[in-house]
């Protein structure tokens, strides 16, 4: 009965316990509304992190994530050995640096080479072009009936291909140093255009195949950088470990230690790359709890003074309960009852309002590509122009158990006013 | 033994700087089935009384026993469950739980004392129809008239069965019929159930109905007198 007379009591002052729940319920949408967009951004993050460029994992040697040293390369037999022993799609790279040109126009260059099969199994960036195609082959010069005289295609940078003022289809001319000290050269076709992905590649990079790079730098007997994917939901850590005991073990097998002073053979993941990135994520993942919290919380004092004015109006009742031999802690906890009752009747409607508009937000976002077509650069990482969200059940249980926890502290004042009643005084 | 004994019961409040003597050096018998009216000028005791053989108040002398049971000595959760199970309460008005139907007011207490529904149910029914308003059961208390709520009111005092019955002006509020009937009902009952009734008044036509009036006059009894019935 006191479960009754808790629920009736809600609705006895309807407007009021509407506007009540009507705050709480705000709160606590607006809560998983807000970790729906943060976790949104979180995972565009690293799905940009991981997926288009970076990958799950790198391998390279120290040297060269100390100080890019062209000859800190690992042999391709590491590639064999990885690719039979583990399950995960790996893509070598390889890298240069260089002068481009074009008409009467030069700029400093960033090269990059793939394997454009394997760099699409491990990540999409081939899929980002804006203009032409990615194709990375070799294709017979326009202006020469030779048949040995043949290019390569590559694909550049926008910002590159603005400053060289190049489009697809026009020749790229690259002025490189080999690695055996000449003077590596060579002509290119421009095949595509990257969207603006990362602002460094956007403004010099030149991405092309690996015999391309090869046949520019004579750099023939191994690669710079490995990137491996792995299974999304694999342990990030757990992975890492035991491919660099993996790499370990090949190396002391094939005595690559004993190479260049011991340089060893470095696994590093993506949080390790772009730390400041994923130690932002980090930091969003609490901040989404403190600033729910404070959203929830404000709202609570809604319920506070809801609670406190029920009291009051209703002290001559209280008195009648006391006196017909209703024990403290029964009436204590109708009251409390009476608030678990406004916390859930808040807790479904504001639950039911943030999955609603967090479904829709993780279905077609926020766009904001009227006033940033080619998203925004944070630390290095592109957050897209659409701005999805992320939904995950996780967010509504949290911030329910949150809300209520709140809203029961909330009414613990009010209601604690009615375990020191006397019902003599207010029956009198 | 008396149902209720008080012996020299005093109640002092106080003021500010002053001392307010509400009862004083009281000393009352009141037996099983008796059907007491207490009357007095306002601020003669006549509430403070009623609190004090209540539990809801505290005496600063003397000793309340009812049943053999020495309330004096009890503590607030004793006093609690003591008002629960030997006590029926009445007051002026705004009596019952707004939220509740008359059925469930008088249940409710049935329900803090932890009696099985089918019991609850059977005994709210039957108290409901003595006082009459069986075809009133679901109404609200917002559904009924002042009398109507006074004689749920009694009703609920009644099916908790309790050995006595404190009324603390119960037909203050009510226009002469409505009185009237109340007074008839709670004495019908108190013959019936063989329950005992104290309670405070200044209305002649509750004194008419009293068989003992109990005169207050500044915190002491004045006049104790066994009278014949207008019934």
């Amino acid at each position: 009965m006191l479960i009754f007379i808790a629920w009736r009591n809600l609705w006895r002052n309807r407007i009021r316990s509407i506007l009540t729940i009507s705050a709480l319920a705000g709160g606590l949408a607006l809560m998983i509304v807000y970790t729906t967009l943060i976790q949104g951004m979180s995972k565009q993050m690293i799905n940009f992190a991981t997926n288009i460029s970076i990958g799950h994992l790198q391998i390279h040697r120290q040297s060269y994530i100390n100080d890019q040293d062209i000859y800190a390369t690992m042999p391709w037999d590491l590639l064999s050995y990885l690719e039979k022993k583990r399950e995960y799609k790996f893509a070598p790279r390889l890298y240069g640096a260089g002068l481009g040109a074009a008409g009467k126009l030069s700029t400093g260059i960033m090269l990059k080479a793939i394997d454009p099969e394997k760099e699409q199994q491990v990540t999409t960036i081939l899929n980002h072009v804006r203009m032409g195609k990615a194709d990375l082959g070799q294709v017979q010069h326009a202006d020469s009936s030779d048949p040995a005289l043949v290019i390569y295609g590559v694909v550049i940078g926008a910002q590159l291909a603005k400053n060289l003022k190049i489009s697809p289809g026009d020749e790229l001319i690259i002025i490189t140093q080999a690695v055996d000290g000449s003077i590596g050269n060579g002509l290119f076709r421009v095949s595509g255009i990257l969207k603006p992905i990362e602002p460094n590649f956007d403004r010099t990079g030149v991405l092309m195949s690996i015999p391309a790079i090869q046949s520019l730098l004579y750099l023939e007997n191994g690669f710079h950088e490995l990137v491996v994917s792995i299974n999304e939901k694999d342990d990030l850590i757990e992975r890492k470990k035991s491919l660099q005991e993996d790499v370990s073990q090949w190396s002391k097998d094939n005595e690559i230690t004993k190479y260049k002073n011991g340089d060893p053979i470095v696994v590093r993941s993506w949080r390790d790359i772009v730390s400041s990135i994923a130690d932002m994520l980090d930091i969003n993942e609490s901040i989404i709890y403190v600033i729910g919290g404070i959203m929830i919380g404000l709202a609570s004092l809604g319920m506070m003074n809801t609670m406190l004015m029920a009291i009051h109006e209703r002290t001559h009742e209280f008195g009648i309960l006391l006196s017909i031999g209703m024990g403290r802690f029964w009436l204590l906890f109708m009251v409390l009852l009476e608030s678990f009752f406004l916390s859930l009747v808040s807790a479904i409607a504001g639950g039911l309002l943030g999955i609603g508009y967090s479904l829709y937000l993780e279905r077609y976002g926020i766009d904001l590509s009227g006033s940033l077509p080619d998203g925004v650069d944070i630390g290095g990482i592109l957050w897209e122009p659409v701005w999805l969200g992320s939904f995950t059940p996780d967010s509504v249980f949290i911030g329910i158990i949150i809300m209520i926890s709140i809203a029961m502290l909330a009414s613990l004042i009010p209601s604690w006013r009615t375990v020191r009643l006397k019902p003599a005084e207010i029956t009198r | 033994m008396a149902l209720l004994e008080l012996k020299k019961v005093s109640k002092i409040y106080r003021q500010g700087d002053f001392e307010v003597h509400a009862l004083k050096n009281l000393s009352l018998t009141v037996e099983q089935g008796e059907f007491v009216a207490l009357v007095g000028p306002s601020g003669s005791g006549k509430t403070t009384l009623l609190n004090v053989i209540g539990g809801l108040d505290t005496p600063s002398q003397g000793t309340v026993h009812l049943n053999g049971d020495d309330l004096t000595q009890m503590d607030e959760k004793s006093l609690s469950h003591y008002r629960l199970m030997q006590l029926g309460f009445v007051f002026q008005a705004y009596n019952l739980v707004p939220v509740l139907s008359a059925l469930e007011n008088v249940e409710l207490v049935m329900v803090l004392q932890g009696r099985l529904a089918v019991e609850r149910r059977k005994r709210a029914m039957h108290f409901l129809e003595m006082v009459g308003l069986q075809d009133m059961i679901n109404r609200r208390p917002s559904a009924l008239s002042g009398g109507q709520q006074q004689r749920v009111a009694v009703a609920r005092a009644l099916a908790a069965g309790p050995r006595l019955v404190l009324a603390d002006e119960p037909t203050a509020n009510l226009d002469s019929d409505n009185a009237t009937a109340l007074l008839d009902i709670m004495h019908k009952l108190s013959h019936e159930e063989k329950t005992t009734f104290l309670f405070s008044t200044h209305d002649m036509r509750v004194m008419a109905r009293a068989e003992r009036i109990i005169t207050l006059r500044d915190g002491s009894i004045e006049s104790d007198e066994t009278v014949q019935t207008h019934q």
